[in-house]
């Protein structure tokens, strides 16, 4: 029965989400056992803190994936949208607040360059997004020549990166503004349905009537968007503006989203599984700084936690997700047995 | 599926009791952090080799940890992990000069005391410098090993990195200054530049050796220079007649040194550099090191000159065939 399938579909995401949740759960009384100053108020809005950059990419990143795609160009964008920020505030005195939302419109015409040779070409998004991740990257170091960088940015606009708004770390306000704004868009809008509905069947909903190019293309410029976002954050907190900046973001953003739950080939996700993916890989960041002197059995095996840090995250990804992949083939196994009078092979999406 | 979970769960926590660390934080010792540009550099790895000596001759923890991929935040992360745990003492290696900055204001005005050493932050983000060599201790040294090389009389010529790059040019100031002062009989016949690479090095090395056929030195003044000169000069078969020296690394330039075309590599001591941080750091920690002292004591190195911010780690040291194996950097 289709209605049943979609029922079961539905509590195996759900169950995604739960595993994630156990998965924190267990990091954190880890952590706390284990590492010194880990619950404190302190190390705490350092986690956030430190994690906020990648954690806007994750969020911005998950309609891109829900629509099948995917954008290798964000962690670029940010070091682009970095230099950018320095020069029109240093060179040409611009307000940062304004230089601020100008790079933010830069980045979403760079996503808006992407989305155009993805949808109007028809080129893959894995290879157009490949080219840009060298492109903005390497036009961020032409224009400083690799070495030239930007600081001496008021205090007033430091103090996004390294001040606190009503005990919480003020960027991370910005974070719970953009990631509200997606969560409403990716579950409580047409347009956002028609992100999965795209990523799962990009003919279908061609003929169902859904403007696949411009919706597609909407993914891609808030992607670009986002990171510009991001950008500004980074500069923020550091006080200088590189063109190194954001380097390799895009990846652990992609970790977060995908150990999240949602599919890499499109159509079947939710957001919060990609916040409960970024804040479980941002605590295993920050908890593994916690711990020095780390054994195993006695043996030595780093002198500080952290440089295990790469070590885990591909340990939690790969079995997160393999995990994952055993529960549904699973599930399907048993529902064949219970059904054998079931010929229809097609799942029901919702 | 409850199941899998319980039993990964029970997985985890049994293997809690082989996994330990070290927890108590005794009150009395110092903490003292120090923060390399990079983790897995050699040179820092060598750094890390002396503050630990110090650490140990001062009876304090001392925590090592830096960036070990190009992610500028990193390093600031750091910082701002080890404000968390409170140690006493931050000493610095900046790669980011005005990123860093940012971190370390913040750990001052927690109450850590903040040195920097082989790059300095803002000099209002730390109290004092710990600087591996002057331009005019680098300039004298170079001039001084030559005149011994070559018993101070002769033609000598120098390659440098570019024309314009402003440390270089600084030590070849002092190179003049010492030569005019100090060596009469001895003449700068030529400059040039090899842009930083070691093909174009050897190039104006084996120009330099046709043009000037009674050149006794040649010193080089980027690390590309010596390596590419030594090629030169033995490809030329002037191995030993014509005296190859300068700035470098010990391990790019030990082929070279051990088969005598390279007579001397001229660079600080690395570990040194690492233990006159630690031990700068625990002085100003305690109060034996404040804004206006002109010398403090650094253990075993005896009396250390302060600069006004800038403590000196002394003349360079120099690596000959006889020194360079104990050195792995």
């Amino acid at each position: 029965m289709p209605s049943s399938r979609s029922i079961s579909l539905k509590l195996l995401l759900a169950r995604h989400e739960v595993v994630l949740v156990l998965v924190i759960l267990v990091e954190v009384v880890l952590f706390q056992l284990l590492g010194r100053n880990f619950l404190v108020g302190r190390n705490v809005s350092n986690v956030f803190r430190h994690s906020v950059e990648i954690g806007l990419l994750a969020v911005a990143m998950t309609p891109v994936i829900l629509t099948g795609g995917i954008d290798l160009s964000v962690g670029s964008m940010m070091g682009l949208c970095a230099v950018l920020f320095g020069m029109m505030v240093n060179r040409l005195g611009m307000d940062p607040w304004f230089a601020s939302l100008a790079v933010v419109g830069i980045g979403a015409l760079g996503g808006g360059f992407n989305a155009v040779l993805i949808t109007r070409l028809n080129l893959p998004p894995l290879i157009v997004t490949l080219g840009t991740f060298s492109l903005f990257r390497g036009l961020a170091e032409a224009l400083t020549r690799g070495a030239e960088s930007y600081s001496g940015f008021p205090p007033s606009f430091l103090a996004l990166g390294n001040s606190d708004f009503a005990g919480i770390p003020a960027q991370v306000w910005i974070f719970i503004g953009v990631a509200v704004g997606i969560w409403l868009l990716v579950h409580r809008t047409t347009l956002g349905r028609s992100f999965r509905a795209i990523g799962f069947a990009p003919e279908g909903a061609r003929y169902a009537g859904i403007p696949v190019a411009r919706n597609t293309s909407i993914a891609y410029m808030i992607a670009g968007a986002v990171a510009g976002i991001a950008a500004v954050i980074l500069v923020a907190r550091l006080g200088e503006a590189r063109a190194n900046a954001g380097i390799g973001y895009e990846l652990l953003a992609i970790t977060a989203v995908v150990l999240g739950g949602v599919s890499i080939f499109g159509g079947s996700g939710t957001l919060a599984g990609t916040l409960l993916g970024w804040v479980a890989l941002a605590i295993l960041n920050n908890g593994l700084t916690r711990i020095s002197d780390y054994r195993i059995l006695e043996q030595p095996v780093a002198s500080v936690a952290r440089e295990l840090s790469g070590l885990l995250t591909g340990l939690l990804l790969l079995t997160a997700l393999s995990l994952g992949a055993l529960t549904k083939t699973l599930a399907v196994r048993r529902a064949r047995k219970q059904s054998l009078s079931d010929t229809s092979p097609n799942l029901v999406k919702s | 599926m409850k199941h899998k979970t319980l039993i990964a769960a029970v997985a985890v926590i049994a293997t809690l009791p082989f996994i330990s660390c070290s927890k108590s934080k005794s009150s009395s010792k110092i903490t003292i952090a120090l923060l390399p540009k990079s983790k897995g550099n050699q040179y820092f790895v060598t750094c890390e080799k002396g503050a630990r000596a110090a650490a140990h001759e001062l009876n304090a923890e001392l925590k090592f940890d830096g960036p070990i991929n190009s992610d500028p935040a990193k390093q600031n992360e750091i910082v701002e992990n080890w404000i968390t745990d409170g140690v006493d003492v931050i000493a610095a290696a900046c790669e980011n000069k005005d990123s860093i900055s940012t971190a370390l204001k913040k750990a001052q005005a927690a109450g850590i005391k903040v040195v920097t050493y082989d790059a300095d932050a803002n000099t209002d983000a730390r109290s004092f410098f710990v600087n591996q060599a002057t331009a005019q201790g680098i300039g004298e040294q170079l001039m001084d090993t030559a005149a011994r090389l070559t018993g101070e009389e002769g033609e000598f010529a120098i390659i440098t990195g570019t024309l314009t790059a402003s440390n270089l040019n600084e030590w070849i100031k002092y190179i003049k200054e010492r030569n005019a002062a100090k060596y009469p009989n001895m003449k700068l016949v030529d400059i040039k530049p090899c842009d930083d690479q070691k093909d174009k090095a050897q190039q104006e090395a084996t120009n330099l050796l046709s043009a000037y056929p009674n050149l006794k030195a040649i010193i080089g003044v980027c690390s590309p220079a010596v390596p590419g000169t030594a090629e030169a000069v033995k490809q030329a078969g002037k191995a030993g007649a014509v005296k190859v020296l300068g700035l470098g690394l010990p391990s790019e330039n030990k082929a070279y040194v051990k088969e005598g075309v390279t007579q001397a590599v001229i660079l600080w001591n690395v570990e040194q550099l690492g233990y006159l941080s630690v031990m700068a750091g625990a002085a100003v920690a305690k109060g034996e090191l404040v804004a206006g002292a002109k010398e403090f004591n650094a253990g075993k190195l005896g009396k250390i000159e302060v600069v006004g911010d800038n403590i000196v780690l002394g003349k360079p040291f120099v690596f000959t065939k006889e020194n360079i194996d104990q050195f792995d950097f």
